[in-house]
């Protein structure tokens, strides 16, 4: 079970982590050739960039180190869980008082300038709620959990057996026989939590990044929970996705209103959005964004909703606009994108935009158009249903 | 090798296109072919990334959604094919995405693997579903993958002939761990769409036609592409 060798593993992770990322400094050659080099980035992965990615990524250490300064001296002056007072007062703005008040709108500032990776799991686990919902079952919930289940075969854990090594391999930690056992046991755990979401592809890249921050197992499947019980849209992963579909297509609404140019030209070529977004959405970004920016992304997402997901995506597609509007196919908008996604190794160029230069979108007003669209993807599911049906029907 | 892999990305910026859903040629150096595959774990991104990259990575990343890969191979007439591949997740509950990349698909390859009779029934529900929701002129080939498994084998070749000479199909058997055919799959997909191809060689008459080509893939086993 999980105990004394996860903490050990955790030191050791920290301990790579230190020994392997010092400032990086491309040799010489690189520099002379522009070529492409690899480094590991904040958290481990190894990424490919040309010497401009490894310079931006230095000023995203330094931004990070700073950060970090800003946070604890909130902490010794305002006290170490301030943070907490200031998201409680938030739900009750009649009775705010001034200084809850600041706090809250300091803590909504400070979250989007990003919370510094050392202080990420207590800051994640307390705004998200996953706390609070971990201190309504008993302590050993977690250990029962994964014990209960441990041998157990399902279609779902034999899809985690087989996706284990295929989850960011490569990775110094997550891609280890220890790894993939803290992996095995957050994704099969939860896979008997909710059975209607079971397993679901996508969510392995999530839980594995959420394991990486939190460092502990156990932490990091409440904070799992946390996501798919109420961060996120309900049914985003359960077997007909169908939150998901509900998602592209809200997402789509908010393309053509707010980046009509780019909406229009999409459309002309035949290319759906949900060509590149269905990723984004499952996989929280974690798999097309560098490490620190995704996390960026979730530190805001964890705080203030589900909906930050849509301001990220537009930011994506706003920030590559005048390039896109020149794609005559399919794939080179693709690579557009990719291309982009890959190289955003500076969090505030996609977080500036995303939250200065989309324009407000409102929790009731995205609430609004995903009621709108529920009964329009339900419908289509269930057309999909009909016809595979009459498919097999036919066979018989 | 039957084709020169490798040929470096020469996509970008051409202007106007084919649109093959309407059948136009609007730029006869641009002739657009669509691959899509579907599969979890029978080796689909291993095929596609044997393909593009040369290499047989066993541990490919987990699809979600779909990924996005392009190739250019020469052909033996010293044209140029552009495949555009489209890797799509595998897991059953992504196969309502599977319209989204078949659709107006000329050509579907569908892909399961030797030692899994599971996979080959999902290769077949996938040809029926293509039948019945593809374009009505796709052109499809099946393909048992991991034929370096002979000792593991478990559907016989002979089914995998029958069934694809049964509805039509180009049947061929891959290992993308060896490599063997692999190169075959990509080269007789882009020449599948006879008809297709030859009326815009004639129309075209130059060694620079591209086909460019989108592949996908959907369902828990088998392994589908797609060709448009």
């Amino acid at each position: 079970m999980y105990g004394g060798s996860g903490i050990q593993s955790k030191r050791d992770l920290e301990i790579e982590y230190q020994a392997q990322i010092p400032i990086l400094r491309p040799s010489i050659h690189a520099r002379r050739a522009n070529m492409t080099v690899k480094f590991q980035d904040l958290y481990g992965f190894t990424v490919e960039g040309n010497v401009d990615d490894v310079n931006v990524l230095n000023e995203v250490r330094e931004k990070v180190r700073q950060q970090g300064r800003v946070w604890w001296a909130l902490e010794s002056s305002k006290g170490a869980n301030w943070y907490l007072d200031a998201h409680v007062s938030s739900t009750l703005k009649s009775s705010l008082k001034f200084s809850a008040l600041t706090n809250a709108i300091t803590l909504k500032r400070l979250i989007r300038k990003g919370i510094p990776p050392n202080l990420r799991p207590k800051v994640w686990f307390t705004l998200s709620g996953a706390a609070k919902k971990k201190s309504t079952v008993p302590d050993s919930y977690y250990n029962d959990l994964t014990s209960a289940v441990e041998d157990k075969v399902t279609s779902a854990t034999k899809q985690i057996d087989h996706d284990l090594p295929r989850t960011f391999p490569g990775h110094p930690w997550l891609d280890t026989p220890e790894g993939h056992a803290a992996l095995r046991r957050v994704l099969v755990g939860y896979s008997f939590r909710d059975s209607d979401v079971g397993y679901c592809q996508g969510l392995n890249y999530v839980a594995a990044l959420l394991l990486l921050v939190m460092k502990t197992e156990e932490e990091a499947f409440w904070m799992l929970a946390v996501l798919l019980e109420n961060v996120l849209v309900n049914d985003c992963y359960t077997n007909n996705l169908s939150g998901c579909h509900v998602e592209q297509r809200v997402f789509k609404d908010l393309l053509t209103k707010k980046c009509p140019r780019i909406a229009a030209h999409l459309e002309s070529l035949e290319f759906d959005v949900s060509l590149v977004c269905t990723e984004w959405f499952l996989c929280l970004f974690s798999k097309s964004l560098p490490s620190e920016t995704t996390l960026r992304v979730w530190d805001v997402l964890f705080y203030e909703g589900a909906q930050v997901l849509f301001n990220v995506a537009l930011a994506i597609f706003k920030m590559n606009e005048s390039q896109l509007l020149t794609t005559h196919h399919v794939g080179d908008v693709i690579n557009v994108i990719q291309r982009s996604t890959h190289h955003l190794f500076d969090p505030d160029e996609l977080l500036t935009v995303a939250f200065d230069k989309i324009g407000l979108m409102t929790t009731t007003n995205i609430s609004k158009q995903r009621k709108k669209q529920e009964p329009a993807v339900m419908a289509e599911l269930d057309q999909r249903i009909r016809r595979l049906n009459s498919v097999n029907e036919r066979e018989k | 090798m039957g084709c020169s892999s490798s040929v470096p990305d020469r996509n970008t910026g051409r202007a106007g296109g084919i649109n093959p859903e309407n059948g136009g040629v609007n730029d006869p150096k641009n002739l657009r072919v669509k691959v899509n595959i579907m599969d979890s774990g029978v080796g689909k991104s291993c095929i596609v990334l044997r393909f593009v990259r040369g290499q047989f990575d066993p541990t490919s990343k987990v699809t979600v959604g779909a990924s996005f890969l392009s190739q250019t191979i020469a052909l033996q007439d010293s044209t140029t094919v552009k495949f555009e591949i489209w890797d799509t997740a595998g897991q059953e509950r992504y196969a309502a995405l599977a319209p989204l990349y078949y659709r107006g698909a000329a050509v579907a390859v569908v892909v399961y693997d030797i030692t899994s009779p599971e996979s080959f029934s999902k290769a077949q529900y996938w040809v029926k579903e293509l039948q019945k929701h593809g374009s009505p002129d796709i052109v499809m080939a099946l393909v048992g993958n991991k034929a370096d498994l002979q000792e593991k084998r478990e559907v016989p070749v002979q089914d995998g002939i029958d069934y694809a000479e049964r509805n039509g199909m180009f049947f061929i058997e891959t290992s993308a761990k060896t490599a063997d055919n692999i190169n075959q799959l990509f080269e007789h997909s882009a020449l599948s769409p006879s008809l297709y191809v030859n009326v815009a060689l004639n129309y075209v008459d130059s060694h620079h036609t591209e086909l460019i080509i989108s592949e996908m893939v959907g369902c828990r086993s088998p392994f589908m592409l797609l060709l448009l």
